[in-house]
């Protein structure tokens, strides 16, 4: 499904990905960690098409199209979802507005008519109440005056909506206590689907506890220096990076 | 500090003679003296050149050579003129509608409603009508600007509003100003005049707006007075064609307890000069200013706005946003006078400007003259880009970047009007500002 390749990334042009391999088939879950500046958000971001993360070297293909040939809205309109990991604040633009831009964008690439307003409306609603949030809050502008959890918590609604084949989540649970941790974990295992696949960024085991990954991998200094299974997360948790040979302040 | 040179005093000589029957079809000695005394005052000073503070970012060199006479009447309408304003009609507003055709009231396309204690009129009407009156009035200016004078020395027409007290006007009055084909290389001025008594409130919404490729110089300057515990809200939108250079010169006297709000929108015309100067002169009034700007390929636009605290205890707050893509440029000049006995003045303003492009100018400039002590006022002046975070977000969410930057400078713009008291009038700002950007 997701395909990456011998991934080098540059960013401002410091070299910050350097050979990253990782396939993610459909129906599975796979977990990034790593320490902090290892380039996991840096990865999301190539994935993503943000501007200022150049590819150098190798290839990233999503249902067997060049994403690097897309454009970040066209990557989102087939199918990618960024979770952020700082997500950002828009003043003046309620979460609303955004939304349905975002559903009828999407649908204008796939060259669907807009969603009527109606069942755009329901569609919202039922997503804000799977994920405990306050209707209220749609009015409001993006993420302005949210607090961290509550931008978390934004960032899966979003995705509820959008529904998208493959999400990468970036320490989406950084900032949130059990119980909001719970309702994200939720949110997360609902997108598990067989067509579906879903790449986590975390810092902690505790997220994986409720998002049971099929495979871990750790990344180090731009590459991947270890994969196994959920239980290479426990081994991190209790051994710490340095037992993998990692400086954990080394970024 | 100015120069004369600037401009051919001769050749108003027959502008003059043009004007002395142009407004009222006959030569009336007192308002011939005026327009005679105020020629004399424009002649002594000439157009503002560069070196003037005032003007420093706006350039009328290219008004030099050209003539800008007098148009004695207006044009033929025809099937264009009628479609644009249709467009800048408001049909849920159901006051008064005053049509200006090349700068003349036109009556068969005006609708006067009759108001108990409104009286709404063409200048030359009330000239007309009430020569005592019209005399008092028209002396009652005291403009002091060079173009000012040359307004009154050569105005056709303009318009007249007085609401008597204790009056709460019922429907917003709109005018709509047109300029056709006819006015091309001739200036079309009014004089305008608006009372509103004590106790009375009044809203009126004003367009401004004309066909492309006519060079035309429409200049209006209007005397305001808001008086004791009076309320005046006006809604401008300017959509000029792309030749017009577009003035407007506003003076306002607020008086005790009462309160002025002025929203504008300037998008259209090759040059746009907006000048707003209020004077509160009256215990606890309160100025609100709102407008935004937005220009590209050749437009400029220029705001001024000058606010002079007299008295204590009054608010004033400024709020304006520039929006300038390839080729646009802009400057906001923002006086704010505070007199030693104005104690407990509130004054706030702010501007922010939004380059959308690398050839596209935004200037800006605050300027604080205070001279009490126990003062609040805040001020802050910023010109930058799109924040590339927020495109990034939101085009990993679907949007095309045409999309997420229509969204960023729409919420950009959204907080001018956000607090518009007419939906019309609020859904035609926002309207108009997502048309510019598509
Ligand atoms: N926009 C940027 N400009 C310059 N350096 C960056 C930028 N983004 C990331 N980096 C650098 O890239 C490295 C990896 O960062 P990041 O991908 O954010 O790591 P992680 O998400 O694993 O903490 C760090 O050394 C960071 O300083
Ligand atoms: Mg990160």
């Amino acid at each position: 499904m997701l395909e990456i390749k011998n991934l080098h990334v540059e960013v401002a042009g410091q070299k910050i990905l350097k050979g990253i391999d990782l396939t993610i088939n459909a129906g599975e879950v796979h977990a990034i960690m790593g320490p902090n500046g290892s380039g996991k958000s840096t990865l999301s971001y190539a994935i993503c098409g943000k501007d200022g993360y150049e590819v150098t070297e190798g290839s990233i293909t999503y249902k067997g199209k060049n994403f690097l040939e897309l454009e970040a809205n066209e990557r989102a309109a087939e199918g990618a979802f960024l979770g952020f990991q700082y997500p950002v604040e828009i003043p003046g633009v309620s979460n609303m507005n955004f939304l349905k831009t975002a559903v009828n964008s999407i649908r204008k690439y796939k060259g669907e008519d807009e969603m009527a307003p109606v069942e755009f409306l329901k569609l919202v609603r039922a997503k804000a109440a799977e994920l405990e949030m306050d209707p209220e809050m749609l009015k409001r502008a993006v993420n302005v005056g949210f607090s961290g959890g509550e931008k978390k918590r934004n960032e899966m609604v979003q995705m509820a909506v959008l529904d998208p084949g493959f999400s990468v989540l970036d320490e989406t649970d950084s900032g949130l206590d059990i119980d909001a941790l719970r309702v994200v974990a939720d949110g997360i295992n609902r997108m598990r689907a067989p067509e579906k696949s879903i790449l986590v960024i975390t810092h902690y085991q505790r997220l994986l506890d409720y998002v049971v990954p099929d495979f871990v991998h750790v990344l180090a200094d731009g590459k991947i220096v270890k994969s196994g299974d959920k239980s290479l997360a426990m081994e991190l948790e209790k051994q710490g990076y340095g037992h993998l040979g990692i400086d954990e302040n080394a970024a | 500090m100015t120069h004369k040179n600037h401009f051919d005093g001769s050749r108003y000589a027959n502008d003059l003679t043009l004007a002395y029957s142009a407004p009222t079809g006959t030569d009336i000695d007192w308002l011939n003296e005026i327009r005679q005394k105020s020629m004399d005052a424009f002649v002594e000073v000439g157009l503002p050149g560069a070196r003037v503070e005032e003007w420093k970012y706006t350039n009328l060199s290219s008004m030099n050579s050209k003539t800008y006479g007098v148009l004695e009447k207006a044009g033929e309408l025809d099937a264009a003129i009628m479609a644009i304003i249709d467009d800048a009609y408001l049909d849920d507003i159901r006051g008064s509608k005053v049509v200006f055709i090349d700068g003349f009231y036109k009556a068969e396309l005006s609708t006067i409603k009759g108001e108990d204690g409104l009286k709404l009129l063409s200048l030359n009407e009330y000239i007309k009508s009430q020569n005592g009156d019209a005399k008092t009035l028209l002396q009652s200016t005291h403009e002091v600007s060079s173009l000012a004078n040359l307004n009154s020395a050569l105005m056709t027409d303009g318009y007249v509003i007085q609401v008597k007290p204790n009056i709460k006007l019922s429907q917003p009055i709109q005018i709509i100003h047109v300029s056709g084909e006819r006015s091309n290389l001739k200036a079309l001025r009014n004089k305008n005049f608006i009372e509103v008594s004590e106790n009375s409130s009044a809203q009126i919404i004003e367009s401004f707006i004309g066909v492309d490729n006519v060079d035309n110089w429409k200049q209006d300057v209007t005397q305001i007075w808001v008086e004791k515990n009076a309320v005046l809200e006006i809604y401008q939108t300017q959509l000029q064609g792309n030749e017009t250079i577009h003035m407007g010169e506003t003076h306002i006297d607020v008086a005790e307890d009462a309160d002025f709000k002025h929203y504008s929108l300037n998008i259209g015309a090759k040059n746009s000069r907006t000048e707003i100067k209020p004077t509160l002169n009256g215990l606890h009034g309160n100025v609100d200013l709102r407008g935004a700007f937005l220009g590209r390929g050749g437009n400029s636009h220029d705001v001024f706005t000058h606010m002079k605290h007299l008295v204590p205890e009054c608010e004033s707050d400024q709020i304006y946003r520039g929006v300038l893509d390839k080729g646009g440029k802009s400057a906001f000049q923002g006086k704010v006078y505070v007199a030693k006995d104005a104690q407990l003045t509130n004054a706030e303003q702010s501007n922010k400007n939004l380059l959308l492009d690398r050839d596209a100018e935004a200037n800006s400039k605050p300027e604080l003259l205070i001279y009490a002590d126990d003062v609040k006022c805040a001020h802050g002046a910023t010109v930058g880009e799109l924040d590339a975070e927020a495109l990034f977000y939101l085009k990993s969410r679907g949007l095309y970047l045409a999309a997420a930057k229509s969204l960023l400078v729409e919420a950009f713009i959204a907080e001018v009007y956000d607090d518009v008291a007419i939906p019309s009038v609020k859904e035609k700002y926002l309207g108009l500002a997502r048309a510019w950007l598509d």
